[in-house]
């Protein structure tokens, strides 16, 4: 392993994990906690739109989550207006006494596609108004561009939409947003398996986030486990950097001096 | 531990579904009960009011913790021989369950499925449907629903014709009874406003209303929505997969239909919201679009009280036994719950589901 730092810098805060989990979708609370304790992270998100945050009806399962000792991400997640995110924006700030929030407006029900036009009008907002943003965007470099415009200091752009399990949908637009723009990236959604989370990180995003894939998972502690050790095996790849593809074979053991007919005895 | 005796009288705190069992069980065994209840007993404010009633361990087991498929399986046994000792076949209806997804959703059934072999292996028993075969058992479901699982060994009751059952047999059998009539508990104690009352024994199944005294012990909102239609006919309980929420219609008397349940984590009580109803109304409408014209009678919220791992807990000191967090399994754990509480009563020794509701061994906590 190279000793180039390894943390995760997001808003001046280091991160020695670079797993991100959400708390929706589990069993019961119990198994939520088994499952962060294996993922082994330092961040969780967590929903607030439907739990009457304002009034304390959400505090006994809020302090389920905290008891994780994790930082708590709040995001605005059921959002379909950049006013709705706003206020559920301020609203978590109060609650959790924190300027941090995942920002998510939803642009269409059935898939969940982000609002790239309310995201914007959002996030300008809530930059200018102290909070540290992490949108949840699509993989549109313009979008993304225009989010760092607002001021946004990271980007969560999808690798398929919500609880999906389709991956890295479009590796081209990925590639292109990792090789332009330089923020940290962190892949939020449509991951299934810790092999598409390796991928990512392989490809030099900085962090993979994650729910449904660990959640669902017959046994999500041992899900959460694999995908530890996938983000941790991409994070390393990529700092060793990968070896180029290449179209012909170049063998790595020397054939010089073996007779030229054994290859076509063989099978 | 002192055991129940013939003439020992017993409080029951809360008189939701676990206490009116408790109490019949009691007064059907010769004992003395008084059960008190915070709100009204003809229209309770208890979750099992509001559920909608289904004893379905496979598809339970399969969205939620897996141990609770032994306990539901002995309520499958237990709730017909209970319901005849209460002349009351008619509200039992062993019909199975289906479980259904839109074309586009298949892959939620599948999931279902999936979950559900992984959970219960050998013990899994479903049969997957073909168009033809669903509506064969459902001719009033939406023709576009083109497959289903259908698990045969499930079932429903007629949860709220029970509970009014319960009660006339409670009466009947010399319970007294205290309606609007908030207590605490203590051991060998219930504490109303106007005073301590000594009793034998103290039994708490008060749900939520037993926060905040119960550590650990949270709510978790629940909303149904109940319609009525006669252009609608169905025989068991329907569950709609969908990608983002699980809901189901389950059958009642006179042409009702209880729709539910959204799980929110949170403890509001408030009405239903705009989103849920929307949510709940729409499953409906696509199950069958001869809902569109049902009537909304009600719409009811609740909170199902449930512990950290989301599993029944039973606690026992000299004098006070709580049994608690049944979350949205009222119906499919009552009657383990209910037959372990009482087996403590008697001093039994075997005290069924032992390892599942017990938090520590019986020694620690008897004197």
């Amino acid at each position: 392993m190279t000793d180039t730092p390894n943390d995760l810098v997001l808003y001046g805060e280091r991160f020695t994990s670079r797993f991100l989990l959400g708390t929706a979708l589990y069993d019961s609370p119990a198994q939520m906690q088994e499952a962060i304790r294996a993922a082994g992270c330092e961040i969780v998100t967590l929903g607030l739109r439907r739990q009457g945050p304002a009034e304390g009806h959400g505090d006994a399962f809020f302090g389920l989550i905290r008891d994780s000792g994790c930082r708590l991400l709040p995001n605005t997640a059921g959002c379909r207006s950049a006013r709705e995110a706003i206020t559920l924006a301020e609203m978590s700030r109060e609650l959790f006494d924190t300027p941090w929030i995942k920002l998510e407006v939803i642009g269409d029900d059935y898939t969940l596609h982000p609002d790239p036009f309310g995201l914007v009008e959002a996030a300008s907002e809530l930059v200018a108004q102290g909070f540290k943003v992490l949108p949840y965007c699509s993989d549109d470099l313009i979008l993304c561009q225009r989010l760092i415009d607002a001021g946004c200091q990271a980007l969560m752009p999808w690798g398929a939409p919500i609880g999906t399990g389709l991956g890295l949908n479009n590796r081209y637009a990925l590639r292109t947003l990792r090789e332009r723009l330089d923020v940290p990236l962190i892949i939020d959604a449509g991951l299934g398996a810790p092999s598409q989370a390796c991928e990512a990180m392989e490809l030099g995003f900085d962090a993979i986030l994650l729910n449904t894939a660990v959640a669902r998972a017959h046994n999500p502690p041992q899900m959460a486990g694999a995908f530890r050790e996938a983000i941790d095996a991409g994070r390393r790849a990529h700092l060793a950097g990968l070896m180029e593809r290449q179209q012909t074979a170049s063998p790595s053991t020397p054939t010089l001096g073996q007779p030229f007919w054994h290859g076509m005895t063989q099978g | 531990m002192t055991s129940i005796s013939p003439s020992s009288h017993v409080a029951i705190a809360g008189a939701g579904l676990l206490g009116r069992l408790l109490a019949w069980r009691l007064l059907r065994g010769g004992r003395r009960v008084s059960l008190f209840d915070a709100g009204d007993l003809d229209t309770p404010p208890a979750a099992a009011w509001t559920a909608a009633g289904m004893v379905a361990p496979q598809c339970e087991t399969a969205v939620s913790e897996a141990s609770i498929y032994a306990m539901g399986t002995f309520a499958l046994a237990q709730w017909p021989k209970w319901l005849a000792e209460l002349d009351a076949e008619a509200l039992w209806h062993a019909k199975g369950s289906l479980v259904v997804a839109h074309p586009q959703d298949m892959a939620a059934l599948n999931q279902f499925r999936r979950d559900l072999e992984h959970a219960l292996g050998e013990q899994a028993n479903l049969q997957a449907l073909d168009h033809a075969g669903l509506h064969h058992l459902e001719p009033d479901l939406a023709p576009g629903l083109r497959q289903g699982l259908y698990l045969e060994n499930e079932a429903h009751l007629d949860n709220r014709e029970l509970l009014v059952r319960l009660l006339a047999e409670i009466r009947g059998l010399g319970g007294q009874c205290h309606a609007h009539c908030p207590v605490e508990t203590a051991p060998g104690e219930i504490v109303t406003p106007g005073g301590r009352q000594r009793f034998d024994w103290v039994i708490d199944c008060r749900g939520t209303g037993a926060r905040p005294r119960q550590p650990g012990l949270r709510g978790v909102r629940g909303e149904t929505l109940h319609v009525r239609t006669s252009e609608v006919h169905l025989s068991r309980p329907v569950r709609l997969m969908h990608p983002r929420y699980q809901l189901y219609v389950v059958p009642k008397p006179g042409h009702r239909f209880v729709i539910g349940a959204t799980q929110i984590e949170s403890e509001d009580r408030s009405p239903m919201s705009l989103q849920s109803s929307l949510e709940l109304g729409s499953a409906l409408f696509t199950l069958s679009p001869a809902f569109a014209e049902a009537r909304i009678l009600e719409q009811g919220v609740n909170l199902r009280p449930a512990f950290h791992d989301n599993l029944p807990r039973v606690t026992q000191q000299p004098g006070l036994i709580s049994a608690n967090g049944l979350f949205r399994h009222g119906y499919l754990l009552a009657p383990a719950v209910a037959s372990h509480v009482l087996a403590r009563l008697e001093g039994d020794t075997q005290l069924p589901f032992r390892s599942i509701l017990d938090v520590r061994p019986l020694q620690e906590v008897s004197p």
